[in-house]
């Protein structure tokens, strides 16, 4: 097994103690940051698509997303300036109202793991404040708003229809959550709907490439 | 007709209910049960005696448990006793007196006298440190996520010791989530491995106390536990969501265990509900399901919805589901119809 396998390999176990090992040995070989990079992209994508199929829980794919943070601490002075979030920045979010976070987390970490930069606005998030951060931060390519609750709902509509309404340009919308349906987001003029993390990685690219 | 108790125990046991149990009508919640815990109201912040902080936005369903820096109370799993110290189950008798009147009052052969306890070890585990840490420690600290577990359930069982002594309990109605809609939070494997020996030893307290009935609540999808349930000694799971099939899970372990759900809050207790809507939804799982082994219910984990008069609703549409023709065959389809000859007329039961 290659010294990049075996990273991918450990990633997708979620040891996050082993990782960063094995990422400067696979570094002192002479492969290239990039390439450690989307290794671990790639066994994160793996790791969402398990989640997705019932496979494994949130407990795995928490050690498996914090096993390629620590992979990617070690790269990141050796990756050229951009490379790692070639994709993007990406808002995130828990709609006004609703005190959730575990799904919207698990989104945030696997948009990330697909190589976004996250910015996580936490939760109970007024429509303005995703606008805010819209407005202040650099590269903005998605706004992922999320809510659990059914009461919460109303809240999402608002921030979508802020975020399209507000004059802002260049950046698409995905909601999620429980009672989120795909015929919910495109009747609130959401960009795309994702039903759990994995999902939502897999959508956001596609967003965005699109 | 039989009694509320005895329809239910007819039902659970897969005899000859007369009815549809409706909801939670066999159980008579005691409330009143001391605690200092400061009472959690729309729009404000409360304090548990846990030391976990709930805020409830104003407008939305209930209060959640705060994480930010300031007020998570569990900072460093390695180091739980010094975060975690658990509240004193001792109250002065006066304050007893409510709950043991009210106990007292209830007809025992008509309704079961439960004592409801929340949150389970579950969520208590994250309620206090918040759930990817509580997760996370799963993998990366497992023996103090089993020492802080067995701190909960030694809290648990003096609780149920007091309660036991105090009320003599028919019935514990028991509250934690185990996992979304879709899925457990945790595999099936970890979930035996952290929790099922706790449990078996709270259930079992209460049964070996005089309990005759443990009712569970977990509001989610949790089929793949529910043979951990069944090992643990719980009779009725509450909560139990559509997205289970409930008539496969009846199929599979009915006799064993009850379920006692079906009617998804989330579909039918929302604004702009319609009695249509409700009875659709009523009519359908009560059909699919049948009367033995199963409770129509709204999942939610109280006697009460979030909207006015969904409640309700759903009440009298379970009722309309034991009259008459409209009444599904016990056990299923095919089956002889509960009651026999002798059902009642069209127009209501009682």
């Amino acid at each position: 097994m290659s010294k990049i396998q075996e990273v991918k390999t450990k990633v997708e176990e979620g040891k996050a103690k082993i990782v960063p090992g094995l990422v400067q040995e696979a570094l002192d070989e002479g492969n290239k940051a990039e390439d450690i990079l989307q290794a671990m992209v790639e066994a994160m994508s793996i790791v969402g698509n398990k989640f997705s199929a019932g496979e494994i829980f949130v407990p795995e794919m928490l050690v498996a997303a914090k096993a390629m943070s620590k992979g990617v601490e070690v790269l990141k002075p050796h990756l050229v300036s951009g490379s790692s979030s070639s994709l993007g920045t990406c808002i995130i979010g828990t709609v006004a109202g609703d005190l959730h976070d575990i799904g919207k987390n698990l989104v945030a970490m696997m948009i990330e793991s697909a190589g976004f930069t996250v910015i996580d606005l936490g939760v109970d998030v007024p429509k303005e404040k995703f606008i805010q951060a819209v407005n202040q931060n650099e590269d903005v390519k998605l706004v992922a708003c999320s809510g659990l609750l059914t009461t919460t709902m109303p809240a999402m509509k608002e921030t979508v229809n802020a975020l399209k309404t507000s004059g802002l340009k260049g950046f698409k919308v995905i909601v999620g959550g429980a009672p989120v349906t795909p015929e919910f987001a495109s009747e609130i003029g959401a960009d795309g709907y994702a039903a759990d993390a994995g999902g939502a990685a897999i959508k956001a690219k596609e967003l965005v490439i699109a | 007709m039989l009694t509320k108790r005895e329809n239910l125990l007819e039902t659970i046991r897969g005899g000859k209910p007369d009815r549809f149990v409706n909801q939670f009508e066999f159980l008579e919640l005691i409330y009143e049960v001391p605690s200092d815990a400061e009472p959690i109201m729309p729009g404000k912040e409360s304090l548990t005696p846990w030391g976990v902080t709930y805020r409830w936005p104003e407008g939305q369903l209930g209060g959640f448990p705060v994480h930010d820096e300031e007020h998570i109370v569990l900072k460093d799993i390695t180091e739980w006793e010094k975060y975690v110290k658990a509240p004193s189950v001792i109250f002065p008798e006066e304050r007893w007196e409510p709950a043991i009147k009210h106990a007292n009052s209830v007809d025992r052969k008509d309704k079961y006298v439960t004592v409801f306890v929340a949150p389970g070890l579950f969520e208590m585990t994250h309620h206090l440190m918040r759930m990817e840490n509580a997760l996370t420690s799963y993998y990366e600290e497992p023996e103090k996520m089993h020492d802080l577990i067995k701190y909960l359930t030694e809290w648990e069982l003096e609780y149920a010791r007091t309660l036991c002594d105090h009320l003599h309990p028919d019935a514990i109605f028991h509250h934690d989530d185990w996992g979304s809609a879709i899925s457990t939070f945790i595999s099936p494997d970890m979930f035996a491995e952290f929790f099922l020996d706790s449990a078996k030893q709270i259930y079992g307290y209460y049964k070996d106390h005089g309990v005759k009935l443990v009712i569970h609540h977990s509001d989610s999808y949790a089929a793949t536990l529910v043979p951990y349930m069944i090992e643990m000694g719980i009779d009725i799971w509450q909560g139990t969501m559509s997205t289970n099939d409930i008539p496969d899970l009846i199929e599979k372990y009915g006799g064993q265990i009850s379920f006692m759900g079906g009617i998804d809050s989330g579909v039918v207790d929302k604004e702009g509900w319609t009695p249509e809507l409700i009875e659709s939804v009523v009519r359908k799982e009560c059909t699919e399901c049948g009367t033995h082994y199963f409770i129509p219910n709204a999942i939610q984990g109280l006697p009460m919805s979030t909207f006015p008069g969904v409640y309700q609703c759903i009440d009298e549409k379970i009722d309309l589901m034991s009259v008459g023709p409209g009444m599904p065959p016990a056990g299923g389809p095919g089956m002889p119809p509960a009651g026999g000859p002798g059902m009642p007329p069209a127009g209501g039961l009682k």
